[in-house]
């Protein structure tokens, strides 16, 4: 894939692998009296990074062996913005740049011909969370959340196999995703949920880790027809933060 | 704090009602390419989920399909409730049908339905075909053809004038070559008309079947012309003419040509260029949607490697709006030559590929889309010339457009040079279009 990957993947994935190696290393070398006590009615802001897999979710009711499987793993990277009223509660926003990829494989057997026929989507997303985060613990916090988020399909991107008709043979696609206004609703609202660590490390810097899923509750498609089959994208990303309490 | 609770439990509340906000998917009726229909209401049902799901228009059709659902729904139903005394006549079941499709954009769209098979008197028959009110004259027909020919025989340099004709068998008309006078003396213009693009398809059927003993003596005279491969197209070294240094230019003419094969197109218009011809793009339906396509992808037309026109001549195309289908995109690959000009006036438009002739459309269940039918209706085994589904739509596999990306389907391809057919012309033994492609390949524009 050269097209259409996120600016940052990489940083995304460096700071995703450092943070979670350092975290528990972290937690357990420095004694508790020599971090930050807990923010109470403080802002904080901060960047985050991850991996995620996509589940196109989509029923195709008699076309059955058109199969649409996870594709391969995407990108998470964003910011963090969060205000914290009480020690165990915060409320968390941001805005992240997430990959919502996904494959399709229909191979269809009759006799001795087969066909198989791929599309391989990356779509790039821009999601912003709103969500309620509740921690416990001291020196390593455990934290639950759950919100809601708003989104909006930046970009997309497809390779794969076709068939082409007067060559009567395979033809290998790569392109971007040509919008159609009157198909491809680029807006997107869902639910995030989710749970991880978090860790005071120097001074009022705080790195975390968490899996959340976002659960688009959208239709990536405009209601264009009666009969239409929903789809939706439901995404698992596993995100690590570097955070500044003010 | 209190401020505080109540965004919490707004925020709580918001989260609940969109978790429950995901629509259920669409129930499964099957796969309409493999319905049984007993009624009218069924059958409707099933030849409109079919099109909504597998026509390969829909981006660029006008028509309302659900509009289309909700005015026909009742008229159906009303057959279903008819009591045995007054059946549905043949009048009322043709204009059902026709309304259902009227405007649709594809015009290699055919329709044929029957009375539903659990309707106990029946006897109703619908051929619809959308598009064929396009056809503005009739120059596909014998007697056209015949002043067609008596006009370019007189054009024609004396005895050189050949009928292929191998499909006699099946009335299928022939093909001709001949050779017309260029503008000096010496000079000749080359003239092969195909009358249909089954070239390929009826030789494997000949060529190994003796079962065919007329078309077998017909070969004689087109293995003269076309040499020992006719059969894979104007073979420009075994026939010598195209190749022909005094050969100064090409007329193919395709007028009256009702498509056929696609296998026609590489070995018999692709030997025209000196290599691969880039033709248009297709794309199929990738999804349940009406608007789930896949990639275009492009469209080639081969080039036989040792069998094609060795340096570009001038190549005039001739066709009209009986020009259909195959023999559209052997328009279109001409035109696309650099050393191509179409002169005529505009194809049929029923350029959309289309794959067929299976019994059981396998295509259809490869690439959801084209031709379907109620084939479980067959009693006696699947045969598809018994003719005994209870419906058969005959639909493009494939949404083509030209190689600019410009709309062909239900448009045809347009002409460089309109050249309007003249039946009074004609019956007075003169053919305009044919006159202007020579004076064309004799005076350069």
């Amino acid at each position: 894939m050269k097209h259409n990957r996120l600016p940052c993947q990489r940083v995304a994935f460096l700071i995703f692998a450092c943070m979670t190696a350092l975290l528990p290393a972290i937690a357990q070398s420095q004694p508790a009296d020599t971090l930050a006590k807990a923010p109470v009615k403080h802002w904080c802001f901060g960047i985050t990074g991850g991996i995620d897999r996509n589940y196109h979710n989509v029923d195709m009711v008699y076309m059955t062996d058109m199969r649409f499987d996870n594709y391969s793993p995407g990108s998470v990277v964003g910011l963090r913005l969060a205000y914290a009223p009480v020690s165990w509660l915060s409320i968390n926003t941001g805005a992240v740049l997430i990959q919502k990829n996904y494959k399709m494989d229909h191979v269809f057997e009759y006799y001795n011909l087969r066909y198989g026929l791929t599309t391989s989507a990356t779509n790039n997303y821009i999601n912003v969370p709103l969500e309620l985060r509740f921690s416990l613990g001291r020196k390593v916090k455990i934290h639950g959340f759950g919100g809601v988020f708003g989104g909006y399909w930046l970009s997309g991107h497809r390779t794969g196999t076709t068939y082409s008709f007067s060559n009567e043979r395979y033809y290998d696609v790569d392109e971007d995703w040509e919008f159609n206004d009157k198909r491809d609703n680029r807006l997107e609202t869902g639910l995030t949920w989710g749970a991880g660590l978090s860790g005071m490390i120097i001074g009022r810097i705080e790195i975390g880790a968490d899996i959340r899923w976002y659960y688009s509750t959208s239709d990536i498609q405009k209601p264009y027809m009666v009969n239409l089959n929903p789809r939706y994208n439901t995404t698992v990303a596993v995100q690590a933060s570097l955070s500044y309490w003010l | 704090m209190r401020q505080f609770k109540l965004y919490c439990i707004l925020l709580a509340s918001v989260a609940f009602t969109l978790a429950s906000c995901r629509k259920e998917p669409l129930e499964n009726k099957g796969n309409p390419n493999h319905l049984t229909c007993r009624t009218y209401s069924q059958q409707f049902e099933t030849i409109w989920a079919g099109m909504d799901q597998g026509y390969v228009f829909w981006d660029r059709d006008t028509v309302d399909w659900d509009q289309r659902y909700e005015q026909f729904k009742p008229i159906f139903a009303e057959f279903d409730s008819r009591p045995a005394n007054r059946p549905v006549t043949q009048y009322e079941f043709a204009e059902a049908y026709w309304g259902l499709f009227s405007g649709l954009l594809d015009h290699h769209l055919t329709a044929r339905i029957y009375t539903p098979k659990g309707v106990p008197r029946g006897g109703c028959e619908v051929y619809v075909q959308p598009g064929m009110n396009d056809y503005s004259h009739p120059t596909d027909t014998e007697t056209e053809r015949n002043l067609q020919l008596k006009a370019l025989r007189k054009r024609a340099v004396p005895g050189s004038l050949v009928e292929y004709n191998p499909n006699r068998t099946y009335g299928i008309p022939g093909s001709y070559f001949c050779l017309i006078p260029g503008a000096k003396d010496g000079e000749l213009i080359a003239y092969f008309r195909f009358t249909n693009f089954f070239m390929v398809q009826m030789h494997q059927m000949y060529e190994y079947n003796s079962a065919y003993p007329d078309a077998v003596s017909a070969q004689a005279p087109a293995k003269k012309f076309y040499g020992p491969r006719y059969h894979e197209g104007i073979n420009m070294e075994g026939a010598g003419y195209a190749n022909n240094d005094s050969v100064v230019g090409i007329i193919f003419d395709v007028r009256g040509n009702g498509g056929g094969s696609v296998a026609d197109l590489a070995p018999i218009v692709g030997s025209l260029a000196q290599s691969p011809t880039l033709v248009g793009y297709t794309r199929v339906k990738e999804g349940y949607g009406r608007l789930d396509y896949s990639a275009w992808s492009e469209s080639w037309v081969g080039c036989p490697s040792n069998m094609h026109l060795k340096e570009p001549k001038p190549i005039v195309v001739l066709a009209d709006v009986t020009s259909v289908s195959c023999a559209e995109l052997a328009t279109m690959l001409i035109k696309a030559l650099p050393n191509g000009t179409f002169i005529g006036e505009r194809t049929y438009g029923a350029i959309g590929g289309l794959y067929s002739g299976n019994a059981t459309n396998i295509y259809h269940d490869l690439f959801y889309s084209g031709c379907f039918g109620d084939y479980d209706y067959f009693e006696n085994g699947p045969d598809p010339y018994k003719e005994i589904y209870s419906f058969y739509i005959y639909t493009s596999t494939f949404h083509m457009v030209d190689n600019n990306h410009g709309d062909v389907e239900g448009v045809g391809v347009q002409p460089d040079i309109e050249i309007l057919y003249n039946k009074k012309l004609l019956d007075q033994g003169t053919d305009n279009q044919l006159d202007r492609a020579i004076r064309f390949l004799r005076v350069g524009h």
